[in-house]
């Protein structure tokens, strides 16, 4: 009988309490994704290359933030169940009634949990397995990765651990539920009918100037913001943080009830149709909200800013490849003092790498040290360079190098040699080979120092995989966070208007615009904090594109693309279902 | 004159398990244009059964119901609301105010969502609450307010459209005696006055005697008939005591 109640308990929550559910799926299926970084096609690829310490950073960076965003999941779906339980007062409030004893009523809610647990985490996983395969597609072409690198597959370890990070949450979501049956009071839970909160009233003038406060509060923190840069963590630094924070707090304290006595101004606004009960309603709970309203604005300022800047830090990352690097191979040995000049293309063939046969194109030349100019290469150096690669390219190399050019004769001691080079026939061949005899030449006593193009490249990509997957990573939970409780929120405040829109059904206001009075509260409450919070995000990647820039280009457009796309999808997301959630709350009965 | 309310052998029953329960069986009236007339019965007599169907909030099983010789048993549900926003007007028992709304703004909302022009909501509220003598309370929310204040204040949300017909379902059942003699005294003042006419369900006989006609239900059926023509409320009152009596007289279930 126990088990049967049970079941059908948890089938209804699933129905009743659709968007807990998602949540709980996604913040599965997100944890999974990035804790399986070895199915993606990047990181195989990356993995393939002789430094895999770059994949072993990427992959530690990963771990240690997993552990953060456990931490934001355990309270988000905490807070969530606490909601589920409030909802569900009453009807606990009739078991105990009924005779059903404290520990019964513990255990249909702890069995209740377990089976949704159990659900949501094998939904989400599947879910994760093939989200992981999708990100890997994405993130493979983004990089230009050959797609042999691909292949379907699971990963054993993220799933274990997934399922013990989220088996631990619904343990404490499960503790949480057995203190407050075991706290709870029959005559509470029997009035557990929602009392009206009183609606505690400012006048019009505390509410402008709580308005005012904050807006000056906040504009003080940008222009600090703005003039300071984004790099200077000093105390200045936070209360920079802390006037925003308070800013942002005040103004959503005075927001509603300055938007109220605006509208109210404007009759003909303020007189249609269900506008001045849309406007009353939310005017009635921003007092209980404002501080939530608070926290899920900055959670996406953080969802915001975080993708935003590692998706322009990525481009900018790009546009360093190649330059670092301008040959397929460059090696540089040290000069001693009075040496006579090495043989190098004999050492190399030594070590096991062929110049002539490798490569299609190669130069040794040495660097000089002149009195008063610093390091030199010899013109007739210089013209050889261009002969070989072309005016512009040896330009832009010596310029790279910081080298200059000039007449220099003997009596000028040599520093360094430098070889430049290009590969011939099978790069990947060559590389290896260079790379080894470079190595051999290091292990021998000599003096050198070497990189390659693609050793380059293979760096660049991996701290550009890395940013990428942290940006996306932390953005999307901060934004999964913010949606899912402003969802939750809403649905409960329906749920609690069902009077009030029964009342409006007698009054005689039609279905559709009981509909829209219900969309309208919605998209209050989910674009007030966004509005803000674009607002705050602007000014922030204004101050990060700054810094960006100092090293390299910004590409503006692909950040605020991408930033976009994924707030559409995930915010866009949580929005309909919430709208569409609410109006079958209100509908049924 | 054509009648407001014509009412023709109504009948509702609720079927459930191969059982049928027939809460009102082909009952036939009709009030004419500002009459104040009262339904009485015992619990589970089919009043409320009777003023869901008239109120088109319930679908009765046979028969008619025509408010100005429109019949409405066979509308659509868009065209329902519609009638209900525009000829019907409601006062409940729990006075059923939006409690995040101040008194004005409750009764603004019943002209907001006929989508009355702002600029004469202010003026027609104003004047209904005057009618009602809840014009000092009108800023006031509805948890600051007595509960017979809050029914006037539903009184007044349920006519400020001006309605065909008021329809009240024991608007008293939770005042105390002195708001109960109040509110009624302002609904008579609202039918003699403007001329509304008002179809009141109560089982309280004083509440009764301020009807100029009252029907009796019993079993679904109409019982009995009551006119109150030139007597005087007391006389009246101990005219519907002593029907109450007789119907009591048979049944122990008292009203």
């Amino acid at each position: 009988m126990f088990s049967k109640l049970a079941f059908h308990n948890a089938g209804r929550s699933v129905r009743d309490y659709g968007v807990w559910f998602l949540t709980m799926v996604l913040a599965v299926c997100l944890f999974y994704v990035f804790n399986a970084l070895e199915t993606q096609t990047v990181i195989r690829f990356l993995s393939q290359s002789s430094r895999a310490d770059v994949v072993q950073a990427i992959r530690e960076l990963i771990n240690m933030l997993s552990a953060f965003v456990w931490v934001v999941l355990a309270f988000l779906i905490l807070y969530a169940s606490a909601f589920l339980i409030r909802r569900r007062k009453k009807e606990l409030g009739i078991y105990l009634l009924l005779g059903v004893e404290r520990r019964q009523v513990a255990g249909l809610l702890l069995a209740e949990t377990a089976l949704l647990g159990a659900a949501a985490l094998a939904v989400g996983l599947a879910l994760g397995v093939l989200a992981a395969q999708g990100l890997s597609l994405f993130t493979a072409g983004l990089f230009a990765v050959p797609m042999t690198y691909f292949a379907f597959s699971i990963s054993l370890p993220a799933l274990v651990k997934t399922a013990l990070a989220f088996a631990a949450i619904f343990l404490l979501v499960m503790a949480g539920h057995a203190l407050a049956v075991s706290r709870c009071r029959l005559i509470d839970l029997m009035k557990a009918r929602r009392v009206n909160q009183s609606l505690a009233r400012r006048g019009k003038a505390a509410s402008l100037l709580q308005f005012l406060a904050g807006a000056v509060m906040l504009l003080t923190a940008y222009a600090m913001l703005l003039t300071r840069g984004l790099l200077v963590v000093d105390a200045l630094f936070w209360v920079m943080i802390a006037l925003g924070a308070a800013g942002t707090l005040l103004f959503f304290r005075a927001l509603s009830g300055f938007l109220l006595g605006l509208c109210r101004k404007n009759k003909a606004l303020y007189y249609k149709g269900l506008n001045l009960f849309v406007l009353r309603q939310f005017n009635a709970c921003i007092n209980t909200t404002y501080r939530s309203m608070t926290v899920i604005c900055l959670l996406l300022l953080l969802a915001l800013g975080i993708t935003a800047s590692s998706v322009g830090l990525n481009s900018t990352v790009e546009q360093m490849v190649g330059r670092q690097s301008p040959r397929d191979a460059q090696l540089t040995l040290w000069a001693e003092e009075g040496e006579a000049q090495p043989d190098l293309p004999q050492l190399l063939r030594q070590a096991g790498f062929n110049l002539d046969e490798r490569c299609a194109a190669w130069y040794i030349f040495p660097v000089r040290f002149v009195q008063d100019r610093g390091a030199v290469v010899d013109e007739e150096d210089a013209q050889a360079m261009e002969a070989l690669w072309g005016e512009k390219e040896a330009a832009r190399y010596l310029e790279e190098e910081g080298l200059d050019v000039g007449a220099t004769g003997p009596e000028d001691s040599v520093i360094q040699w430098c070889l430049l080079a290009d590969y011939a026939g099978d790069k990947q061949d060559a590389e290896a080979a260079f790379q080894g005899a470079a190595e051999t030449l290091g292990r021998e006593g000599y003096g050198c120092w070497y990189t390659t193009r693609q050793a380059v490249w293979l760096d660049t990509m991996g701290t550009k995989v890395l940013v990428l997957f942290i940006g996306l990573y932390l953005g999307v939970v901060f934004l999964l966070t913010a949606a899912a409780v402003l969802a939750l929120q809403q649905i409960t405040q329906a749920a609690d208007s069902v009077p009030r829109y029964q009342v409006l059904a007698r009054l005689g206001a039609p279905e559709k615009m009981r509909r829209r009075a219900v969309d309208m509260q919605v998209f209050l409450s989910f674009f007030l904090p966004l509005a803000l919070a674009l607002v705050h995000a602007g000014v922030g990647i204004t101050a990060a594109n700054q810094v960006i820039a100092q090293v390299g280009r910004v590409d503006a457009a692909a950040s605020i693309g991408v930033t976009a796309l994924l707030l559409l999808a995930v915010y866009g997301g949580y929005f309909l279902i919430t709208c569409w959630g609410s109006r079958r709350v209100l509908r049924e009965k | 004159m054509e009648p407001i309310l014509s009412v023709e052998r109504l009948s509702k029953a609720y079927t459930g398990r191969g059982r049928e329960t027939r809460a009102i069986e082909a009952i036939s009236f009709q009030v004419n244009q500002g009459e104040f007339v009262g339904i009485m019965g015992p619990s589970g007599s089919g009043k409320t059964t009777l003023l869901n169907c008239i109120a088109t909030i319930d679908a009765p099983t046979a028969g008619r119901v025509a408010v100005e010789g429109r019949d409405i048993t066979g509308l659509r549900p868009a065209q329902l609301a519609a009638f209900r926003r525009q000829r019907l007007g409601f006062i409940f028992q729990d006075c059923n105010l939006l409690d995040t709304l101040t008194a004005f703004e409750n009764i603004a909302l019943a002209l907001t969502i006929q989508g009355v022009p702002a600029g004469e909501i202010e003026g027609r509220v104003r004047e209904c609450a005057r009618l009602l003598d809840i014009g000092e309370c009108l800023d006031r929310y509805p948890y600051q307010l007595s509960g017979g204040q809050n029914q006037r204040v539903a009184a007044a949300r349920a006519m400020v459209t001006r309605p065909a017909l008021i329809l009240a379902d024991e608007p008293t059942g939770a005042l105390d005696s002195q708001s109960a003699r109040l509110l009624l005294e302002r609904l008579t003042r609202l039918n003699r006055e403007e001329g509304a006419t008002i179809l009141m369900v109560t089982h309280d006989a004083f509440t009764a005697s301020y009807c100029s006609r009252i029907l009796f239900l019993r079993d679904g059926a109409v019982f009995s008939q009551l006119e109150r023509g030139e007597m005087d409320r007391r006389a009246f009152f101990r005219a519907v005591i002593a029907v109450v009596a007789r119907l009591g007289g048979e049944q122990s279930d008292v009203l």
